[in-house]
């Protein structure tokens, strides 16, 4: 009947049916926003919820919409604080649908405790985003022929310019304008989601194929022949998609994103085949009679996105309705509608497919995909992306919008007109969001599909009993028992009278103790990818620009919204019949707090029963005639206004925002990615790692603390290898743990090179890759140490200072977290580091005032503390034989400070001798003639040392001579003037003295 | 305990209420002290700690600011300055100092699109409570085992306040006193190197004599540079530095005076100027009396043991290598001291010194030091200009010059 129904309006396509349609598409959208709420897992719903929230209310969406749209969802998830996750990942400013869609996904992940695999979800996520996108798509395809590509947008703005009616902006938007107008707009934005979605498939294409296997496995649920149907409309949508791109390209921006989307869809089969096939087939319907209908007249195709969104919507019902009766008949009444509905049957059969798989199997889970589906695409872009999107976008577009008005009103009208049939879609869409909140989501796909199906007390119902179910096998299990109640309960007709918010659930299967909902829903994993990826792209692609507008306008944004919202209010009105007007009227009013009413009513019982009242009734009114429909739907949403506006429900909704405002989305992100870690496995560090990246990036976005927070551990190796020698190489992107060696095979390493005959830079290079090692894994205990020391002293011996430096700052380090080690003695070389190469006084003072007294009383960091107080003095005498008397290798760093420290000498006794000195004494103060502390031992030791300090001498330009006694003499009259510091004979490149003091690796290779 | 005072719900709106009045009165009157007084959160003023309570009962001032244009339009300065006050009243500081970060930004951002200066006098509490929260932060963080870093946040932030200062106009004046915390800061991080870019920003710039900033600044800023100059060992400029500022300083604020003293002593001593022992006295320097003491007495030992006595404290205030470095004066009173001596008993022959002399007179102070180790301090004496004459090696003699032979510093730092 239901299907007739369609199917004519189908056929017409004149006036009635395009009526009726435009308003079914709104209805979609509430779905979509329900949808995202109830997605997301009791916390991350809520959190979707607020969301939705804040921009449906009048009242609470002032702060909320302050931003401009586009840029909005970044800011606004940023200042809800409630969104924080899925906004933070979805921050596109142009494309507000991608990000709505993500949200969507984001609570799908959440939503697994189903039982169903989140990447299957996730995959089917993907799917419908497009789908969903491609349904809004068309719509704007028929805007476009009918004149600019932006007329949606210009509609928008009418309506704002007309903004009359205070009513919209103190209440709720309608629910039908807005997702109307969502509709519109979501057809320009739909492009860009498509472009978003290509980026992502791009990125994350690798994680997909995880995803299918999943999806393919839920939907098997579904009829084959339906699926192959799918397949073919998709491709047909595919070919309409892009020829209603073309048509678009009128506008520039418009181009653009038409151009992006065609990528897109060809990706999306391509990335995703059975989950795509699926999804593309409910899209397919839809799509087609749009397609059909693009190519009639503008007005023509107002009527042609009735009939579109009759395809989602229609079929679904029917498919509901015959669920109930039998499952059967509901797929072959779709298939027998005329080959131009084709679209519309698949879209049926798709629901059947879906409304099998709700009653049946997993019926959470198909309703939830398939109004994932929709309410992403849908939903999240026509609505958020409407509301804000109009606010925002009609600025710009404004201009360019002025010509189009006159186009954008006939559609208006016939929206409006078709109000009537928007109530439908509302009603709809409530009944969905009270799926929604949990396990409904089941309700929510039936009462897309069809309004009447399911009362909202069995949702309730449904949703407690998963939620008791810990594990997947459980769930699994529950569901099964679930399936035969509720086959039970249809087939002796008690499925609408009986109270299920009372009837006992059924025992555990697997007698688990009562689960939280929370629990479930944060075990989902599979989605994260998509989100990360989502918002990332989002991030580097719209988020500069998105800063600006928020930046630029919060207030005014907010200010202007209400007012556009009450000119469409006014617009349907006049435009609508006068019971059109009425039903838009409330729809408007009410639809929103309907929602909020629904999600609560998952919450407490006895609101559900009044609301399943209303829904039930409106479900009998859809069946007997429109007319019907809409004085049900009307009483409906008295009510449930009643309810939404209670002072009750308000300060109920207004805690509730602000439990989520404590950065429960970031929680819930984190949550999201802990989940996915964990689901990952071990094996998954590539993953893990984006997931850490992203959080990172996230928290830096969202500029809020907690980079502790950050799962760094997520990051780290264990490796694998068993190769002892392992050459260095500087890491340019994650570290692979097959590469990595394992602390053992660190330990024979460290061993080895310890061992080693061969030079330095063999030795250096291997501690190097020793040292990367225990960084990518971090470990850090005395191993470490004892690596880092041992690089340090081979460093010291062959002078390599910087090798030094960076081993001594990691010991410092090391060395301050307690971990043992050869601490004093490199305390004194640090010491003498500092005295003899920084030249720095403040960190020299600061070396020396962190010594402890024991460490003063050490004899390594006695002698440093002297030689410092030889050089500060320039006592060349006490440093010469600090020199010989050197602990360790301190002789080693003293080293590379000897030349400064003779020539400085030399100078010095140059000028205040007179009139010679024997060589003998230089060399003997100046420590030449090597080592050994005690010179008098060997006279010959003495003569070399003279013999050099001579040659030294003369290589500095001292002027020396020969006495009576034949004993050499430093003039130091003439000398005082004739010395200098020679050149170095293997200078540099750089030409710094300095280096090439330090640099003893090339002048003593090993 | 105020605390423990429980407000009523009206009154708590009440104080919100009329904070938020204030606020949006002082910055329509342009009312900068008035301004100030609002934001000074560390100050522990009782306006300041009711109305902390009155947050803390009073949960929705978010609410309460956005209800009106008037204070909406601040609401990214009020919420966050909300949230450090409630923070701050709660003792947890390093939240505190987020929020106070946040609020800080805001109001520079609003600061920027004012014109004239007049809330110059809100800017510094701002940028003296970005520095004090931070400490205090920090020392919150180390307590618990977490690493100090707000303190680093801190002196960014503050170089920002700085940046949007440093320009021409009439806000410059602002900017020695932002130099000024930011000083405080880097000195209290050990980032001394991060002064130069403020300091050559601060005296490069022709367009303002620096005498034309407030003389609190200057005097603070002089103090820190003398410091930095200290660090440097550039000591001619240190004693002019440190000079301004114990000039300029006001004479009853006594603990900046010995602030400045603390410094300008060593530099003073080592530029071979000895300060009256009534002004180590009346300012509770007597870490440094035994050194002057040594200096006059040429007494190598008490130097050594006074140095040994303080040496925490002047590694931490960094004076103890300048200190140090006044042993070769002392060796000098030393040799005057035994140049004197011979001169009395043979004025002929007292331009020689022998070498075992001074020897034993190291003996004498219970230096050990052996004779190839006072001949090179006599090589370094006489290379530092500190003795004028020369060493004979092979009669291991020290020859005086007979005109001056220990030339007076006056002022003048030893030759390197």
């Amino acid at each position: 009947m239901n299907q007739g129904g369609t199917t004519d309006t189908l056929t017409t396509l004149g006036t009635n049916s395009v009526e009726k349609y435009p308003v079914i598409d709104p209805s979609q959208a509430h779905a979509s926003s329900y949808y995202a709420s109830t997605s997301s897992a009791p916390i991350s719903w809520t959190t979707h919820g607020a969301n939705n929230y804040p921009r449906e209310n009048g009242t609470v969406s002032t702060s909320t919409y302050h931003h401009d749209q586009q840029a909005e969802l970044t800011s606004r998830s940023v200042q809800d604080g409630l969104n924080g996750a899925p906004v933070v990942s979805t921050s596109t400013s142009g494309a507000v649908n991608v990000q709505h869609d993500y949200n969507s996904y984001s609570t799908y992940q959440n939503t697994d405790p189903y039982g169903y695999g989140n990447t299957g979800y996730a995959s089917y996520y993907n799917n419908y985003q497009q789908q969903t996108s491609q349904p809004y798509q068309p719509p704007v395809g028929a805007y476009q022929n009918s004149g600019a590509p932006y007329q949606p947008l210009s509609s928008f703005q009418n309506t704002g310019s007309y903004a009359g009616s205070a009513s919209y902006s103190s209440t709720y938007y309608n629910p039908a304008d807005y997702q109307t107008a969502g509709g519109y707009q979501s057809g320009v934005y739909s492009n860009q989601t498509n472009y978003w979605q290509e980026g992502q498939y791009a990125t994350y294409s690798s994680q997909y194929p995880n995803y299918t296997p999943d999806s393919t496995t839920l939907y098997s649920s579904t009829p084959s022949a339906a699926s192959s149907q799918y397949a073919h409309h998709y491709k047909q949508w595919a070919d309409y998609y892009n020829q209603t791109q073309t048509e678009v390209s009128c506008a520039p921006g418009t181009e653009n994103v038409s151009a992006s989307g065609a990528p897109s869809l060809s990706s999306v089969p391509g990335g995703y085949p059975a989950a795509n096939s699926q999804a593309s087939a409910p899209y397919i319907t839809s799509w087609r009679p749009e397609s059909t209908s693009s190519e009639l007249p503008a007005a023509q195709s107002g009527t042609v996105n009735g009939g579109v969104h009759d395809g989602h919507w229609k079929p679904a019902p029917a498919v509901f309705q015959n669920q109930n009766l039998n499952s059967v008949q509901h797929v072959q009444m779709p298939l027998e509608t005329s080959s131009t509905y084709e679209s519309f049957q698949n879209q049926q059969n798709h629901a059947h497919s879906q409304g099998h798989n709700l009653v049946y199997t997993a019926t959470h889970q198909v309703p939830q995909s398939y109004q994932s589906s929709l309410q992403t695409v849908s939903q999240i872009a026509p609505q958020l992306d409407s509301r804000r999107a109009s606010s925002k976008l009609q600025i710009p577009t404004n201009p360019r919008i002025a010509s189009n008005l006159g186009l954008g009103f006939p559609k208006v009208e016939k929206d409006i007109s078709a109000s009537t049939a928007a109530s439908k879609p509302a009603y709809i869409s409530v009944s969905l969001t009270k799926p929604n909140e949990k396990v409904p989501s089941e309700d929510a796909a039936d009462s897309i599909l069809k309004p009447g199906m399911f009362p909202k007390s069995l949702c309730g119902y449904v949703e407690r009993a998963l939620a008791r179910c810990k594990g997947d096998a459980q769930m699994v299990a529950s569901q099964a028992v679930m399936k035969e109640i509720i086959m039970k309960a249809t087939a002796d007709g008690t499925l609408h009278t009986r109270d299920w918010d009372t009837e006992p659930l059924f025992p555990l299967p697997n007698a688990d103790a009562a689960n939280q909902e929370h629990i479930l829903f944060s075990t989902p994993i599979s989605s994260l990818p998509k989100s990360r990826s989502p918002s990332r792209r989002s991030k580097s692609r719209w988020e500069p620009i998105s800063e600006e507008k928020v930046a630029d306008k919060p207030p005014a944004a907010a200010a202007r919204e209400p007012v556009k919202y009450g000119f469409w209010n006014k617009q349907h009105y006049t435009v609508g019949k006068t019971e059109n007007k009425v039903d838009n009227w409330s729809n408007t009013k009410f639809s929103l707090p309907e929602q909020k009413s629904s999600n609560k009513n998952s919450f407490r019982p006895a609101k559900k029963q009044r609301l399943v009242d209303g829904l039930s009734a409106a479900d009998n009114g859809d069946e007997s005639s429109e007319s019907d429909k809409e004085q049900t739907l009307t009483a409906y949403y008295s009510a449930a206004v009643a309810l939404a506006d209670s002072p009750e429900e308000r300060k109920r909704r207004e805690s509730r925002s602000k439990r989520f405002e404590k950065g429960h989305g970031n929680r819930a992100e984190i949550n999201h990615f802990r989940q996915k870690s964990a689901g990952a496995g071990a094996g998954n560090l590539y993953t893990r790692r984006a997931s850490a990246l992203v959080h990172s990036r996230n928290f830096e976005d969202s500029g809020t603390k907690a980079v502790e927070d950050i799962d760094w551990d997520a990051l780290t190796v264990k490796g694998t290898s068993q190769e002892i020698e392992k050459r260095y190489l500087r890491l340019t992107s994650a570290p692979d743990p097959v590469t990595v060696r394992p602390e053992e095979v660190l330990e024979k390493a460290l061993l080895m090179v310890q061992n080693s005959e061969k030079n330095y830079l063999y030795k250096c290079d291997q501690l190097k890759s020793i040292r990367q090692d225990l960084t990518v894994q971090h470990i850090c205990n005395e191993l470490t140490v004892k690596v880092y020391e041992t690089h340090a002293r081979l460093a010291i011996e062959v002078g390599d200072l910087p090798e030094f430096n960076q081993c001594q700052s990691q010991l410092k380090t090391l060395y301050a977290e307690g971990i043992r080690g050869c601490h004093l003695e490199f305390a004194a070389y640090n010491l003498l580091c500092v005295i003899l190469h920084s030249n720095n006084n403040r960190d020299l003072l600061s070396v020396m005032s962190r010594l402890s007294a024991d460490a003063r009383k050490n004899d390594a960091v006695k002698h440093a503390l002297a030689v410092r107080s030889a050089v500060t003095s320039g006592n060349y005498v006490l440093f010469f034989r600090l020199y010989k008397t050197a602990p360790n290798l301190s002789t080693l760093l003293m080293d590379l400070y000897v030349e400064k420290m003779r020539y400085a000498a030399v100078k010095c006794m140059s000028r205040s001798y007179r009139p010679t000195i024997p060589v003998a004494y230089i060399s003997q103060v100046l420590g030449f003639g090597n080592a050994s502390p005690t010179t008098e031992a060997s006279d010959e030791k003495e003569r070399d040392g003279v013999e050099e300090c001579a040659e030294w001498l003369k290589a500095h330009g001292a002027c020396l001579s020969n006495d009576n006694a034949g004993e050499m003499l430093l003039d130091t009259k003439v000398s005082m003037s004739s010395l200098y510091m020679p050149e170095p004979e293997d200078a540099v490149s750089h030409g710094d003295a300095n280096l090439a003091v330090d640099d003893f690796l090339a002048r003593n290779p090993v | 305990m105020a605390g423990a005072y429980m407000m009523s719900m009206g009154e708590a709106h009440r104080r919100i209420l009329e904070y938020l009045n204030r606020f949006s009165d002082a910055v329509s009157t342009q009312d900068g002290k008035s301004l100030s007084r609002l934001l000074s959160i560390s100050s522990d003023s009782h306006h300041l700690l009711s109305l902390a309570d009155a947050l803390n009962t009073f949960q929705d001032a978010n609410r309460l600011i956005r209800q009106s244009e008037e204070y909406s339009q601040y609401a990214d300065i009020l919420l966050p300055i909300f949230r450090a006050l409630q923070s701050y009243r709660l003792r947890n500081l390093v939240e505190s100092y987020q929020a106070f970060e946040k609020a800080s930004n805001a109001f520079i951002q609003e600061f920027r699109n004012w014109d004239s200066a007049w809330a110059l006098e809100a800017l510094y509490v701002l940028a003296y409570e970005i520095r004090v929260l931070a400490e205090k932060a920090d020392i919150e963080l180390a307590s618990n085992g977490k690493t100090p870093e707000k303190l680093k946040g801190a002196g960014s932030l503050l170089m920002k306040v700085f940046s949007t200062l440093a320009g021409k106009g009439p806000k410059r004046v602002g900017a020695l006193y932002v130099t000024c915390q930011l000083f405080k800061t880097y000195f209290k991080l050990g980032t001394v190197h991060l002064c130069r870019s403020v300091i050559r920003s601060i005296e490069t710039a022709r367009i303002f004599d620096f005498e034309e900033f407030p003389v609190r600044d200057k005097v603070t800023y002089m103090y820190y540079t003398g410091r930095l100059e200290v660090y440097n060992e550039n000591f001619p400029a240190a004693d002019h530095k440190l000079s301004y500022a114990l000039s300029h300083c006001d004479a009853r604020k006594e603990a900046n005076i010995r602030m400045i003293l603390k410094y300008l002593i060593p530099v003073k001593l080592s530029i071979g100027i000895l300060p009256h022992a009534q002004l180590l006295e009346n300012y509770n320097l007597n870490e440094y009396s035994n050194i002057v003491l040594a200096l006059k007495r040429g007494d190598l030992r008490l130097l050594r043991h006074a140095l040994q006595e303080h040496e925490d404290r002047f590694l931490r205030s960094g004076v103890y290598l300048v200190l140090e470095k006044l042993e070769l004066q002392v060796y000098q009173r030393l040799l005057k001291k035994i140049h004197i001596i011979q001169k009395q008993k043979d004025p002929n022959k007292a331009h020689q010194i022998k070498l075992e002399i001074i020897v034993k007179a190291m003996k004498w102070l219970e230096m050990d030091m052996d004779v190839d180790e006072v001949e090179c301090i006599m090589s370094i004496l006489i290379y530092k200009n500190l003795v004028k004459g020369y060493f004979a090696h092979k009669s291991k003699v020290v020859v005086l010059s007979k005109q001056d032979p220990f030339p007076k510093l006056n002022g003048k730092p030893v030759s390197s």
